[in-house]
């Protein structure tokens, strides 16, 4: 009889570990991080003291010169970074598919830098892009092209980490869009070929509208990764030169770390994440819409 | 004929666009573990002006002896000690977590699955700051705790084995059942034993996770004793700015173990990643 009664317990009890741990670190960190954004910390005197002080960390960002600009940087970073990787790892995953006596090791070699981390990429991007020494600048010599100042150029450091992080990420967003790709049955290409369908209109009429949910995925995965990209900008740029690599999240992490404001540190991390909610929401609003009466599995 | 020429032109065309991402792809990785073997004065010589031994090994192995005389063995040790832990840990509470999503069905279940999902598309990075409050207030800040336990519970991992143990049939945990088995004693004897392929992705997620993670160990333990080997890197490339052949040596070690890892288990890793199974 007691051995019924506990039997409600059994999945909670397998569930608590795992729960706890997600609630905990996971879910609970946003609310602490939102809740602290609304105190003020002082260390006058030597004592830290804690006030309450409503949006008033709010108000300052938006007067602050700093945030603005560092917004305008991020907005610039998402609009060009997101489409190009998704671009590019589409691309390649459509030269992937094509079928050859050597895809298999074309395939593994393209997925090197998948099991790089990007702490690692981003050190030797770093040595191959330094403006007196580095590969790359001795590369383009041999083409009569001058050196260029890279990472410490005002106008050039955002696109190198763009070139880096895309570097690092495309075989990771191309392995889902290859999958995707493999999973649409032969037939349908057969049947567009049979009604004499170019190349082209086989991509447009076969291949988007079946790897529109692998895509639509990769995009929101992918946009939600970019806004948080600041590993180059730690090592390598600290955000400059002349804040031209400070995104929001570094930002938010420097105020913090750097400058001990923590009440500014987590309204920045609050506002970028209610901005990825809301960008990833359009993106599954607008994306999907179109997705009705295509074939769901 | 004419066809067959176009057909010949675009497989050249392919060779070529596939070679020149290759070299793109490659190139860091063959540049860094070449320079790696150098001693630092022969990396700079065969840049300037740049000639082809610089794509070629050198034989010294001064650098990956400095390394280890600065304490990069610790940091390696230190991260085995962590990946380790965290696999071990990781793999049973999710596959805990993924039984009972999959066997049972109970009072908010799917408000509770949902949450996990929801887990998972918060990016880590984003909370290390306040997540980093909250370690020091509960005084795990510059512990191993704080780099294990936090990083344990993983929505992604519970999701994989609730899929596989949803396809379990059904008789074979009744007939355990009628045999007296405890639930307990279903999961561990008979779920468990069979999820061999979903546990060899998801422990190898659990370890690339911990292998390559840099944001959280970096303000989470900034003691040296406990810096993993991320850390240690990207301290090198800081604090070491002109000695290129120990931060080439370092990342080569760094970077080698998932690789091989990745490459053993390349199947089982892309099918976790993917929920594709691989043909």
């Amino acid at each position: 009889m007691n051995f019924f009664k506990r039997q409600w317990m059994v999945p909670y009890l397998f569930l608590a570990p795992a729960l706890i741990g997600t609630i905990a670190f996971k879910l609970y960190p946003i609310f602490i991080g939102f809740w602290e954004s609304l105190i003020y910390t002082s260390f006058s005197g030597g004592a830290e003291k804690r006030i309450f002080v409503w949006f008033e960390n709010y108000q300052y960002l938006f007067d602050d010169k700093i945030f603005w600009k560092s917004l305008e940087i991020t907005a610039f970073l998402t609009i060009i970074i997101n489409p190009l990787q998704i671009a590019m790892s589409l691309g390649l995953a459509l030269l992937l598919m094509r079928k050859s006596k050597f895809i298999r090791i074309i395939r593994s070699l393209y997925l090197l830098p998948i099991g790089i981390a990007l702490p690692i990429a981003t050190i030797i991007w770093g040595l191959m892009l330094d403006p007196n020494q580095g590969l790359i600048n001795g590369l383009i010599g041999v083409f009569g092209i001058p050196p260029q100042p890279f990472l410490v150029s005002e106008n050039q450091a955002l696109w190198c980490i763009i070139a880096i992080a895309t570097w690092k990420g495309v075989a990771f967003w191309m392995l889902f869009l290859l999958a995707g790709l493999e999973d649409i049955p032969k037939q349908y290409y057969e049947a567009a070929e049979i009604d004499g369908a170019t190349p082209f209109q086989k991509f447009r009429y076969v291949t988007i509208p079946q790897l529109k949910r692998t895509i639509l995925f990769v995009f929101v995965a992918d946009t939600a990764a970019n806004f948080v990209l600041m590993v180059p900008m730690i090592i390598l740029t600290k955000g400059g030169p002349l804040q031209s690599t400070n995104v929001l999240i570094y930002e938010g992490y420097r105020s913090g770390f750097y400058y001990q404001d923590w009440g500014r540190s987590l309204s920045i991390i609050t506002i970028l994440t209610v901005i990825t909610l809301i960008v990833i929401g359009l993106q599954l609003l607008f994306l999907s819409e179109k997705n009705e009466g295509i074939k769901v599995k | 004929m004419i066809m067959h020429f176009k057909r010949q032109w675009s497989v050249y065309l392919w060779y070529l666009v596939i070679f020149i991402g290759l070299i793109i792809t490659i190139l860091p990785f063959w540049w860094g573990v070449a320079a790696s073997f150098k001693s630092n004065s022969d990396i700079f010589r065969d840049l300037a002006p740049i000639n082809i031994r610089a794509f070629l090994p050198g034989f010294s192995l001064e650098s990956y002896v400095a390394i280890f005389e600065n304490d990069f063995g610790r940091s390696m040790l230190n991260t085995f000690f962590v990946s380790i832990t965290s696999v071990a840990g990781g793999l049973l509470i999710n596959s805990m977590a993924g039984f009972a999503f999959a066997q049972f069905r109970f009072k908010g279940d799917n408000i509770i699955f949902g949450f996990v999902l929801l887990s998972f598309a918060v990016p880590a990075d984003a909370i290390a700051i306040p997540l980093f409050k909250m370690m020091r207030q509960i005084g795990w800040f510059d512990t191993f705790y704080a780099l294990i336990i936090p990083m344990l519970a993983n929505g992604l991992i519970i999701f994989l084995y609730r899929q596989f143990f949803l396809g379990i049939p059904k008789e074979l945990i009744e007939a355990a059942r009628v045999d007296g088995l405890s639930w307990f004693g279903v999961f561990w004897r008979i779920c468990l034993p069979l999820s061999v392929p979903v546990t060899l992705g998801a422990g190898l997620l659990l370890f690339v996770f911990q292998w390559e993670s840099y944001l959280w160990p970096l303000i989470a333990a900034p003691s040296p004793e406990l810096h993993l080997i991320q850390v240690t890197l990207g301290r090198f490339s800081t604090e070491y700015e002109m000695v290129w052949n120990q931060q080439f040596a370092a990342s080569s070690i760094a970077g080698f173990l998932p690789l091989v890892f990745i490459y053993m288990f390349q199947k089982q890793f892309v099918s976790a990643l993917t929920g594709v199974e691989q043909k």
